[in-house]
C-alpha cells in the first residue's frame, strides 16, 4: 500500500468516534497508520477506512479544496483535510468533527442548522422587476464586481463556524459564512434587496453578535475574509436602520 | 480532548432523523494563542470602563474647584492609581494596534458614491491621526501651548 | 431585556465604534499627562495647575474632549465587557449583563454631560 516511493512514517491518529445507536457520548479511538511523506490528513483517514476500520464515517469529495465537504478539527484547528499536509504535524494527530456542530456520527456533523442560517439571508438576487430577455444582459463593471467578488468565493466548508467563539456561545447567531453571503448580495449592483437582508441582519441572528475575533478569516481556506464581510455588514445595517427613519420604503 | 460548546450551537430548528451528540470544542479552544489575544482584547473593556469613570472624576474635580483638583492629582500619585493608569496606557496601545489593523477591511467597498481610501492608506492615516492627536494633547496638557 | 438590546444594537454599536476609535486616539495623550505625567511631576510647573486646567476644561473644545474621554471609553468598555461575558458565561445572562453594562455607560455619560456643562 505505502511501499512504492518515499519512506512511510508510522503516525498515531486519535479519532473521535460516535455511533448514535450505541454511544451516549463521543469517545476517541487510536489508529496506527503508515503515512507516505506527501500524504494529506484525508489520505490517512481513507487508509483507516479502507485498511483498518471500515466503520469510520467521514465526509469528503473533491480532494482538491473546492467542494467544502472534508472540514474537520485537526489538532484543535478547523481544516480541510484534503488540503492539510501531514508533514506539518507530529507523530500523533488528533482528528475531531468540526467544532460547534451537533455530531451525527464519528466525523460527520449535522449541517441543517447551517443551511437554515444560510437560507435566512436570502442568498439570491432580489430585484423589483426581472429584466426581460429582450432588454439585454445586466451590465456590471469590474469595479462593481470587485465590491463583492471576494465574498462569492465561499465553498460552504463551515470551518469559520468551527472557529468562531460567538457561534460556540450564541445559537441564534447567523454566523460568518451566512452573513458574508448575504453581504455579497447586498453589495451586488444587480440586487435591490438590501433592506430585506439588513432586516434579517438586525434580527435574532444579528450581525452585531459578532465581536470581531477574526478567527473565521484566519481559518478560511479560500481567503473569503468573512470577518471583513460581517463588519462591513454592520456598518451597512446601521446606515440602513438610520435611513429607514427618513426614507419610507415601498416594499 | 474536547469540552462542550453551547448545547444548542448550530442546532437545526427541527430535530433530524438520527440522534446527535451535542456540539463540542477542542479542550484548548479558549486558550489557544490567537483566542487568548482576542479574549485579552475584550478584557480591555473592563479597563476602559474604569478609565471612563476616573475621567468622570477628573471632570467633577475641575467643576468642584482648586482643592478638589489638587486632591485628585495627589490621589493619582498613589501606586495603585499609577499602576492602573500604566495598565490603561498599555491597553490603549494594544487596542489601537489591533483595532487599526482590523478597521480598514471593515469598510465596505462603497457607501453610495463614497469610497474609502485603499486599505494601506487608511491604515497609515489612522496611525498619523493617533500620533498627531497624542502630540497635540501632549503639547496642550503638557503646558507647551497655550501658555 | 435581550429583545430591547436587539432593537438598540445599531445605536450601541455606533457608540462603541466611536468609543474604540476616538477614545483610543485620545487616551494616550490624556494618560501620559493628566494621569501619569502630572502626579509624577514630569510636566513643567503649572502645566496642569487648577487655573490652567480649568481654563482648558471650560473652553468649548476642552469640554467636548473631556466628555469624549468620559463617555467614549465607557461605551467601548461596556460593549467589550459584554462580549467577554458571553464568551465566558454564555448567552443566557446576556440580557441582564448587557443591560447593566450599558446602563453604567449611559449613566456615566449623562453624569459626564452634567459635569462638563458645570465646569
Amino acid at each position: 500500500m505505502a511501499s512504492d516511493g518515499g519512506e512511510s512514517k508510522l503516525r498515531t491518529f486519535v479519532v473521535t468516534r460516535f455511533d448514535p445507536d450505541k454511544d451516549q457520548v463521543p469517545k476517541t479511538q487510536s489508529y496506527q497508520v503508515p503515512c507516505r511523506p506527501d500524504w494529506k490528513v484525508l489520505d490517512a483517514l481513507n487508509f483507516i477506512k479502507d485498511e483498518i476500520d471500515p466503520t469510520l464515517s467521514h465526509r469528503w469529495s473533491c480532494r482538491m479544496a473546492v467542494c467544502g465537504s472534508c472540514g474537520m478539527n485537526v489538532d484543535g484547528e478547523p481544516k480541510l483535510t484534503c488540503k492539510t499536509s501531514l508533514a506539518d504535524y507530529g507523530d500523533t494527530v488528533e482528528i475531531a468533527p468540526l467544532a460547534n456542530f451537533p455530531i451525527i456520527r464519528d466525523l460527520v456533523i449535522e449541517m441543517d442548522g447551517f443551511m437554515e442560517k444560510f437560507k435566512a439571508v436570502k442568498p439570491w438576487i432580489i430585484a423589483a422587476k426581472e429584466k426581460a430577455a429582450e432588454e439585454g444582459t445586466y451590465e456590471q463593471s469590474p469595479e462593481q464586481l470587485a465590491a463583492f467578488k471576494q465574498f462569492s468565493m465561499c465553498i460552504n466548508c463551515m470551518l469559520c463556524y468551527a472557529a468562531c467563539p460567538v457561534v460556540s456561545k450564541e445559537p441564534d447567531f447567523l454566523g460568518p459564512a451566512a452573513i458574508a453571503l448575504g453581504h455579497r448580495y447586498n453589495m451586488d449592483s444587480r440586487d435591490e434587496g438590501a433592506s430585506e437582508r439588513n432586516a434579517v441582519f438586525r434580527g435574532d441572528g444579528t450581525v452585531f453578535h459578532c465581536s470581531y475575533a477574526n478567527e473565521c478569516s484566519e481559518v478560511c481556506p479560500k481567503n473569503v475574509d468573512p470577518a471583513a464581510a460581517v463588519n462591513q455588514a454592520k456598518l451597512n445595517a446601521v446606515i440602513d436602520w438610520a435611513t429607514s427613519f427618513v426614507v419610507k420604503r415601498s416594499r | 480532548m474536547a469540552r462542550p460548546a453551547d448545547p444548542h450551537a448550530m442546532q437545526p430548528s427541527r430535530p433530524g432523523r438520527t440522534r446527535t451528540a451535542p456540539p463540542q470544542v477542542p479542550d484548548d479552544f479558549w486558550t489557544r494563542p490567537r483566542m487568548r489575544t482576542y479574549l485579552l482584547f475584550d478584557a480591555t473593556g473592563i479597563v476602559y470602563l474604569l478609565v471612563g469613570l476616573v475621567a468622570l472624576r477628573v471632570a467633577w474635580a475641575l467643576r468642584d474647584g482648586k482643592a478638589a483638583w489638587d486632591a485628585l492629582l495627589a490621589s493619582f500619585a498613589h501606586p495603585a492609581y499609577l499602576a492602573f493608569h500604566g495598565l490603561a496606557l498599555v491597553c490603549a496601545l494594544f487596542v489601537g494596534v489591533r483595532f487599526f489593523r482590523l478597521f480598514p477591511k471593515a469598510q465596505p467597498a462603497h457607501i453610495g458614491p463614497a469610497k474609502p481610501p485603499p486599505r494601506p492608506v487608511l491604515h497609515a492615516m489612522l496611525y498619523a491621526a493617533w500620533i498627531g492627536i497624542t502630540l497635540v494633547l501632549l503639547a496642550i496638557l503638557g503646558g507647551v501651548w497655550p501658555k | 431585556m435581550r429583545a430591547l438590546l436587539l432593537r438598540l444594537e445599531p445605536i450601541i454599536w455606533l457608540l462603541f465604534g466611536a468609543g474604540i476609535l476616538v477614545g483610543t486616539l485620545l487616551l494616550p495623550g490624556y494618560l501620559l499627562t493628566v494621569a501619569l505625567g502630572a502626579p509624577l511631576h514630569l510636566l513643567p510647573d503649572g502645566a496642569l495647575s487648577f487655573e490652567r486646567a480649568h481654563m482648558l476644561g471650560s473652553s468649548l473644545v476642552g469640554r467636548v474632549v473631556l466628555l469624549a474621554l468620559i463617555a467614549l471609553p465607557l461605551w467601548k468598555g461596556a460593549h467589550h465587557t459584554r462580549a467577554l461575558a458571553v464568551d465566558t458565561l454564555g448567552h443566557h445572562s446576556d440580557g441582564l449583563v448587557g443591560s447593566l453594562l450599558y446602563a453604567v455607560a449611559a449613566i456615566g455619560s449623562v453624569l459626564g454631560i452634567v459635569a462638563i456643562l458645570s465646569i
